[in-house]
């Protein structure tokens, strides 16, 4: 019997340009709903002006091979496969939402209501000899991915040449992540959310500068010109923009 | 229990291949359609330009084709205009009541005042036709508030072609003024995909001038933020440099350029890098130290612009001067230098020839689409002035009978918006009657009289091409991935069934049963080309670029063969090779350089154009004397720069890496990244004016001052905005991004959670269903604590063509600021 494959995940993040095309085509490919993400690109303002620089790092799910999420889940929902992938049996899930709270990445979404969910390296296209979406479709060749055992995959090709440059994010978490990055900005760690995938405001560009995971309300920006409610027969004058 | 999500089982799928229209770029895409829903895109690995790469917006294109919100039967009007009501009617009502209206105007002897508006169609051939079948010159497009003053730049310099091709891949220095390619300028994936391997894997410098931190910004090797409208007295004060250090190519000059190296160095003299730092703000060592070791990189060196340099009053000759500095260095057309092919934007009419009888060119004349103010903005194409059209309009300068709109978002996305554009679309008087093809219930559907709607670019035919990255000819072609849901039609399927309806002088040119026959009779020849059936070798394929020639490197030097050499003398005092044709008359075909006949460029020199007389003349007949009617790529201020007060700053826009201008926000997958624009602000300001992030600000604008300007200094408009206090931005400038602001296109472009709302005779649940995300997830609705859709800060931008050419100077507009 052929060995199994050992799917690995390198980005170089140095190459990015922030332009998330990889989280478009993740949340295309595999239908997640809003306000939960399998990757997200997250920004980082810093500096003075006019020496002023802009960071990216793409987070997704680190396939770690010590996983807190899969300790956590209670349903048994969540298993490594040999290949090295942490799956969600989505039938077996009881939308508990443990594993999204001992996920030091913000990688798995649980919320009420829906099936957990999170990276699998697109499975469903592995199985049928294609790419994931996201490595498939980024312009600025950040993601190099593939066999670990196949010295000719792009994952090892990359690991020959920029291997001793790389890094796991988080290292301190002592999860083993299958997921390498290199040229990152080790600050912008802390932008990533623990035990949480996604707060709506951490999108917003309120928050390049910041280094925060989480926001307090505080400090949050509310902004809304349109009215809630009000619907396109009822558009009035008073909407157009404030023209004198 | 939630419902476990079934993951897309691509053994079933069907690949269609066609061509993205989420932006400008021209993307080769792979539809894959399970059991008949188009489930997800990619690029095709064919596309010579982005191979299996696309951006967000690609990305999200099949969430278009099942938007809850889409337009499905055509709708007629039945309160005022504007009022959002609306009744179902067929087709055949639809297409009578369109050509009955057009054939009135036609027997009236006035077929100019049929006018079709478009946006980036990309069906520019098909619409043409049609308008030139009615006798309308009337066609009205959006290029001078895109790129007319890059494109004009061009030509003038390269003559062939309004769009160069860096070689960026091969390079080992790029400078870019003002095109944030790694987000949005037109080409972005493909030139931005390059410019990324020049960098990591060809060891390339990148260096970029802005005056907003963009991502392209925030990642070059160096960013400078030069005072706005000063692009081009940095590109004269490098040339400057270079000459001065000896560092141009003088050979390449003396051989080719139509101002000699001396003659060139007598003038850009007065161009020091001091000078320049006085205009632009940026130290005067900086610029000379880019300038050599740019030239020191030469030929693999490549200097382009885009809207940040161009979208000003000087920006025609800003964009020349960037042009000249990469003749400077000698690197047009050389491999990792300024590179461009033959005429990049057209389908070859060669290759693909229309199906005939080609209806003529109108003889009607119309005052709009062809405004005498400026003389350059029709010259190389008909590029127009379409900020004016509803200006016009309103000042009776033309008029309408029947205005149909497609692709085109003008309340969103024209200066002065949602307040002139608007206010013209709502008077029956000035728009009698107004079709409107769309996909979704816009603001310009709501202001319409009848609705069409339209099959999404996903569903319908076309051809499409661009500049191909790889230098040479390539043509793509858009087919359906999957049929339109509901009633809807493509609007050229619209345009065809209409023009036989209008009779029989308009139907004779259009005798095919629809857009995919008039597709295949145009494959029909090029079949020959590909020894197969050219329909099906382009729906195979998506794409057939030309390889029988070498890659366009240097195409001016391309010796003339002894064919092209028939028939024609060489003009003893320009040594332009003219050919005599069979009536007689003399046509230059190439220039002899160094005892051999060759190419040169298709300038009236034959050389690349330092100098103009075409501008020299142009601008003596307008009396613009700004640039002394010199012809020369001069720089001159600004003149509502020039006259700022203190305490005024200048107000930009620009465009998110998720969203076009008009288009992308009902995308739910784009929206929930970015639909919150605030206003950017330089701390030191905002400290100056009390203003935190978070703070509302009014904005006040003002109109211009400047050659054809009126009412300089008068208020334009208010704006009320929140702030972002940012380090990335200039002290001086203001940005609010161009898109956002919708109060149209649904509930992930209106940031509204909850069910479908109003319009229930546009829709039908059996056709297109609804999607729990918009009805229960919708997390930036500002009742769920969200920050909203954003502001649309276009309606407070006046309309300033630039002189000649008419482009819209968007970056121009000065205005003062108060935290409310």
């Amino acid at each position: 019997m052929p060995q199994q494959p050992q799917w690995k995940m390198a980005l170089d993040v140095e190459r990015c340009i922030g332009c998330h095309a990889c989280s478009v085509a993740c949340k295309v490919e595999n239908q997640v709903p809003l306000g939960s993400f399998r990757t997200k690109v997250y920004y980082w303002d810093h500096g003075s002006y006019p020496q002023v620089k802009r960071d990216f790092l793409p987070a997704l799910c680190m396939q770690c091979e010590d996983a807190p999420c899969l300790k956590a889940c209670k349903s048994g929902a969540l298993s490594r496969g040999a290949d090295g992938i942490v799956r969600i049996a989505q039938h077996a899930c009881d939308s508990h939402g443990a594993c999204e709270k001992a996920c030091p990445y913000g990688a798995i979404s649980c919320q009420p209501g829906q099936i957990a969910d999170k990276c699998d390296f697109c499975s469903h296209r592995l199985d049928v000899g294609m790419e994931p979406a996201c490595v498939e479709t980024c312009p600025a060749e950040v993601f190099h991915f593939g066999d670990a055992r196949d010295p000719d995959s792009a994952y090892s090709r990359f690991m020959a040449r920029r291997g001793h440059e790389t890094a796991v994010l988080k290292a301190d978490k002592g999860t083993r992540p299958a997921v390498a990055y290199r040229g990152h900005r080790v600050e912008m760690e802390a932008k990533i959310p623990e035990g949480r995938n996604h707060e709506g405001w951490s999108y917003e560009i309120e928050t390049w500068p910041s280094l925060d995971a989480h926001f307090p309300p505080q400090r949050r920006v509310h902004w809304a010109r349109v009215e809630p409610g009000q619907n396109i027969t009822e558009y009035r004058a008073e909407a157009e923009g404030g023209a004198a | 229990k939630a419902q476990p999500r079934v993951p897309h089982d691509y053994r079933k799928a069907t690949v269609v291949r066609s061509v993205c229209l989420n932006c400008s770029t021209v993307c080769g895409i792979e539809g894959h359609v399970i059991d008949g829903k188009l489930v997800k895109v990619s690029g095709n690995p064919e596309d010579p330009n982005n191979g299996r790469s696309l951006c967000a917006k690609g990305q999200s294109g099949p969430t278009i084709n099942d938007y809850p919100e889409r337009l499905l039967f055509p709708l007629k009007r039945v309160g005022p205009r504007g009022s959002g009501r609306w009744q179902r009617i067929t087709w055949d009502e639809a297409h009578d009541e369109i050509a009955r209206r057009i054939r009135r105007a036609m027997d009236e002897g006035k077929p100019e005042e049929v006018a079709i508006h478009v946006g980036r169609s990309r069906v520019g051939e098909e619409t043409t036709r049609f308008m030139n079948a009615v006798g309308s010159p009337s066609v009205f497009n959006h290029r001078a508030i895109c790129s007319s003053n890059k494109r004009a730049a061009n030509y003038v310099s390269l003559g062939e072609t309004d769009w160069e091709t860096g070689d960026f891949e091969r390079s080992k220095y790029i400078i870019d003024f003002g095109a944030n390619v790694y987000e949005a300028h037109q080409g972005a994936i493909h030139a931005a995909k390059r410019i990324i391997r020049g960098r990591f894997d060809n060891g390339a410098k990148f260096v970029y001038f802005d005056v907003r931190m963009s991502n392209t910004a925030g990642r070059a090797d160096e960013w400078f933020a030069p005072n706005p409208g000063s692009d081009g007295a940095i590109a004269l004060a490098m040339g400057n440099a270079i000459i001065a250090a000896g560092l141009h190519n003088r050979e390449w000059l003396d051989t080719w350029s139509n101002v000699a190296a001396d003659d060139l160095a007598k003038w850009i003299d007065r161009y020091t890098p001091e000078w320049a730092e006085g205009v632009s703000g940026i130290p005067a060592a900086d610029i000379r130290r880019v300038a050599l070791e740019f030239a020191h990189a030469a030929p693999a060196a490549v200097a382009f612009t885009n809207r940040g340099s161009g979208a000003h009053y000087n920006g025609f000759n800003a964009d020349r001067a960037v042009i000249l500095l990469n003749a400077i260095v000698g690197s047009i057309g050389q491999p990792g230098g300024y590179c461009y092919t033959v005429e990049p934007t057209r389908i070859p009419p060669q290759v693909f020839p229309h199906p005939l009888p080609m209806p003529p060119s109108p003889k009607a004349k119309s005052a709009i689409e062809n405004p005498p103010e400026w003389p350059l903005a029709n010259k190389w194409q008909r590029m127009k002035v379409g900020q004016i059209v509803y200006r016009h309009l309103l000042q009776g300068k033309g008029k309408v009978q029947v205005y149909l709109s497609y692709t085109l978002a003008s309340p969103q996305t024209w200066p002065e918006g949602r307040s002139l554009a608007l206010r013209v679309l709502k008077d029956e008087k000035l728009i009698p009657f107004h079709a409107c093809s769309d996909i979704v219930y816009s603001e310009m559907a709501h202001h319409a009289d009848m609705i069409l709607p339209d099959a999404s670019y996903m569903e319908r035919w076309g051809f499409d091409t661009r500049n191909n990255m790889e230098l040479r000819d390539y043509v793509t072609l858009r087919q359906p991935m999957v049929a339109p849901p509901g009633e809807c039609r493509s609007f050229v399927d619209s345009l065809i069934d209409i023009a036989r309806r209008i009779g029989p002088d308009t139907a004779k040119y259009f005798e095919f049963k629809d857009h995919e026959e008039w597709i295949r009779r145009r494959c029909e020849p090029f079949g020959k080309r590909v020894g197969e059936d050219g329909f099906a070798y382009m729906r195979k394929h998506g794409v057939w670029q030309d390889t029988s020639k070498p890659k366009y490197y240097a195409l001016y030097d391309w010796p003339l063969s002894a064919e092209e050499l028939k028939n024609t003398r060489v003009d003893e005092a320009t040594q332009i090779v003219l050919r005599k044709a069979a009536d007689g008359r003399e046509a230059p075909v190439g220039l002899m350089v160094k005892g051999t006949a060759r190419r040169g460029f298709i300038t009236p020199s034959r050389k690349f154009s330092v100098y103009h007389p075409d501008i020299e003349a142009a601008a003596q007949a307008r009396g613009f004397d700004e640039d002394g009617g010199k012809g020369m790529p001069d720089w001159f201020p600004v003149p509502s720069i020039e006259r700022m007060g203190q305490e005024q700053l200048h107000l930009v826009t620009f465009k998110w890496n998720v969203h076009t201008q008009g288009r992308t926000q009902s995308q739910k997958y784009l929206s929930e990244i970015v639909h919150h624009n605030p206003m950017w602000i330089h701390p030191a300001t905002a400290a100056r004016h009390g203003i935190r992030t978070g703070d509302m600000v009014e904005i006040t604008t003002y109109r211009p001052h400047g050659h054809g300007m009126r009412g300089g200094g008068e208020v334009v408009g208010k704006a009320l905005v929140p702030a972002w206090v940012t380090e990335g931005i200039h002290p001086r400038v203001l940005a609010v991004s161009n898109t956002l602001g919708n109060q149209f296109h649904g509930r992930a472009a209106t940031a509204h959670n909850g069910p479908r709302q109003a319009l229930e005779a546009a829709w039908d649940r059996a056709a297109v269903g609804e999607d729990a995300d918009l009805d229960e997830r919708v997390w930036w609705d500002p009742a769920r604590g969200g920050t909203g859709a954003g502001y649309n800060v276009n309606a407070i931008l006046p309309i300033q063509p630039a002189p000649l050419v008419g482009m819209q100077g968007w970056f121009d507009t000065v205005c003062s600021i108060r935290r409310a």
